[in-house]
């Protein structure tokens, strides 16, 4: 039995144990990360070969455009989708028959069928709908604002979940604690529910966020000039899909790299005194 | 003095599900009286208490708090529940906020009491139950005993006619007991009215105005602890006290 915990190798002399044990995983882990060193840094030098600084220059203007154009459709959309989902968290907890259905079927509808799709019901659909009932449509650049309400609805949802998962994390004990004081249940959701939730939800909503921002690629498909658009005309102008690519890539890295950090911060910040939280 | 007890339990019947804890169970609480519940674990002494501000729901029977029936479908528990402080085992202090916060906030939000008030008000208060020098700590930076002390203070802090005890110092490490039992025994010197359920028969003995024994749902005696622990009447109480004794 003692031997067990001495040496995994000797245990156990089976070829594949033999081979697997802690030195030569070690080795193995290196060499691998060796591999892809070396094959990243060819393609990278054939890349940076190929790519026309010239180029590179001159579509930096329309590019950064695109950039503006999708932090605010990123901001629009994270700004509404965070409200809503916590809404919606809060309906899937409810014990409201009622309320709670319709918040399960809206999550089931808006993780159920793909994001693309519903940015085309959004900005085909009812634009349709709304010339057959009562005329002429009334926002003339549609697809910003369907953009931004395709990735509210769209998050929204996930967002929701994210906080359902945060306040079923949280202590029976901390409702009745809050309750036993005289709280009513409203009060108790927000002072003492909701901020536990929305700490134990973060590191959930923060990766939901960034595949917002990744989400925004979709929007070529609705006409909106944002950075995969942009790629595309530039692409095929001039059939250089590399130098317009190295731009996207730093754009969106641009977005998702600092936001993955602020939510580490917020995270940092609710640490309640350290340590183990119960 | 009136004519009914602060806190009375009128023939009270719950289940869980086909499950019968409570028995008909009938208990008086009076006003700067010291109400100890023991007996078996299962016995539904939790479960009594925890109905005596509606965290459980009873079946039959009727809770009254000063004359006021608070098992009424149609009183306002949101009121009821600030005039009956609760502690817990598990202590359920808020973990986002600092001890001071934790016992200002329902003062602040149920009451209204203005912050400043509050918080000289909630300052005096932990300084009572000697922890005016954590008031800025958070919960998980403090031990079970310093927590269960904020969060006497916490329920103190409303200012309740009676205070309910459940099992507050189960979930301490041994030599931390006795530091909560001390902010108890005060807080009966001074007069508060509490019903303790606890598996601490010193503190029973010591400090209790009146023993009750619970089993298998029923109230099965009650006494005034010299009585009770000396000369206990019913077969059931003997047996339970040589196997605490």
């Amino acid at each position: 039995m003692s031997d067990a915990y001495t040496d995994g190798a000797a245990a156990d002399n089976s070829t594949i144990e033999r081979f697997l044990n802690d030195h030569t995983l070690k080795r193995v882990g290196a060499a691998i990360a060796g591999a892809f060193t070396l094959a990243v840094g060819v393609l990278l030098y054939f890349i940076i070969d190929f790519a026309n600084p010239d180029l590179f220059v001159r579509i930096i203007p329309r590019f950064l455009e695109a950039f503006v154009l999708v932090l605010g459709i990123v901001a629009g959309g994270s700004i509404l989708s965070i409200p809503l989902g916590i809404f919606v968290g809060l309906g899937r907890v409810s014990k409201t028959r009622f309320t709670n259905a319709i918040s399960t079927g809206y999550v089931e509808f808006f993780r159920g069928t793909p994001l693309l799709f519903q940015l085309i019901v959004i900005y085909y659909g009812i634009p349709a709908l709304w010339i057959q009932n009562f005329g002429d449509f009334p926002i003339s650049n549609w697809a910003i604002p369907a953009a931004i309400i395709g990735l509210m609805l769209n998050h929204g949802a996930y967002v929701g979940e994210a906080i359902r998962g945060g306040i079923g994390a949280v202590p029976e004990g901390q409702m009745e604690a809050a309750r036993s004081l005289g709280m009513s249940y409203v009060q108790a959701m927000r002072e003492v529910i909701l901020p536990q939730a929305w700490r134990n939800a973060l590191a959930a909503i923060g990766n939901d966020q960034v595949i917002l921002v990744k989400d925004t690629s979709l929007l070529t498909v609705i006409a909106v000039p944002e950075l995969i658009s942009e790629f595309r005309q530039v692409n095929s102008a001039t059939f250089d899909p590399w130098t317009p690519i190295i731009l996207v890539a730093i754009l969106y890295l641009c977005i998702t790299i600092p936001l993955g950090k602020f939510v580490r911060y917020l995270e940092a910040r609710s640490d309640w005194g350290g340590g183990d939280r119960r | 003095m009136s004519d009914h007890s602060l806190l009375e339990f009128d023939n009270i019947d719950k289940y869980y599900g086909d499950t019968h804890v409570l028995k008909e169970v009938s208990l008086e609480v009076d006003e700067q009286d010291v109400c100890v519940v023991i007996g078996p674990s299962g016995s539904g002494k939790s479960t009594l208490l925890r109905c005596a501000n509606r965290l459980e729901e009873i079946q039959a029977g009727e809770i009254r708090l000063d004359g006021t029936a608070l098992t009424h479908p149609d009183a306002d528990i949101n009121v009821l529940r600030q005039r009956i402080g609760m502690v817990f085992q598990s202590f359920n202090l808020f973990p986002h906020k600092t001890a001071i916060e934790n016992v200002t906030l329902a003062p602040q939000k149920v009451k209204g009491i203005d912050d400043e008030i509050a918080y000289e008000e909630g300052m005096s208060i932990l300084e009572d139950v000697g922890m005016g020098d954590h008031a800025d700590a958070y919960p998980n930076q403090l031990s079970g005993g310093q927590q269960q002390r904020i969060a006497i203070a916490r329920a103190l802090a409303m200012d309740p006619r009676v205070m309910l005890f459940d099992e507050v110092t189960s979930a301490l490490d041994p030599e931390l007991v006795g530091e909560v039992l001390e902010v108890m025994r005060a807080l009966a010197e001074e007069g508060m009215t509490m019903m303790v359920v606890t598996h601490e028969m010193g503190f029973a003995r010591g400090v209790g105005d009146k023993i009750v024994l619970m089993a298998d749902g029923k109230v099965v005696e009650t006494g005034e602890p010299k009585a009770f622990f000396e000369n206990p009447q019913t077969d059931r109480a003997k047996q339970f006290l040589s196997r605490m004794l």
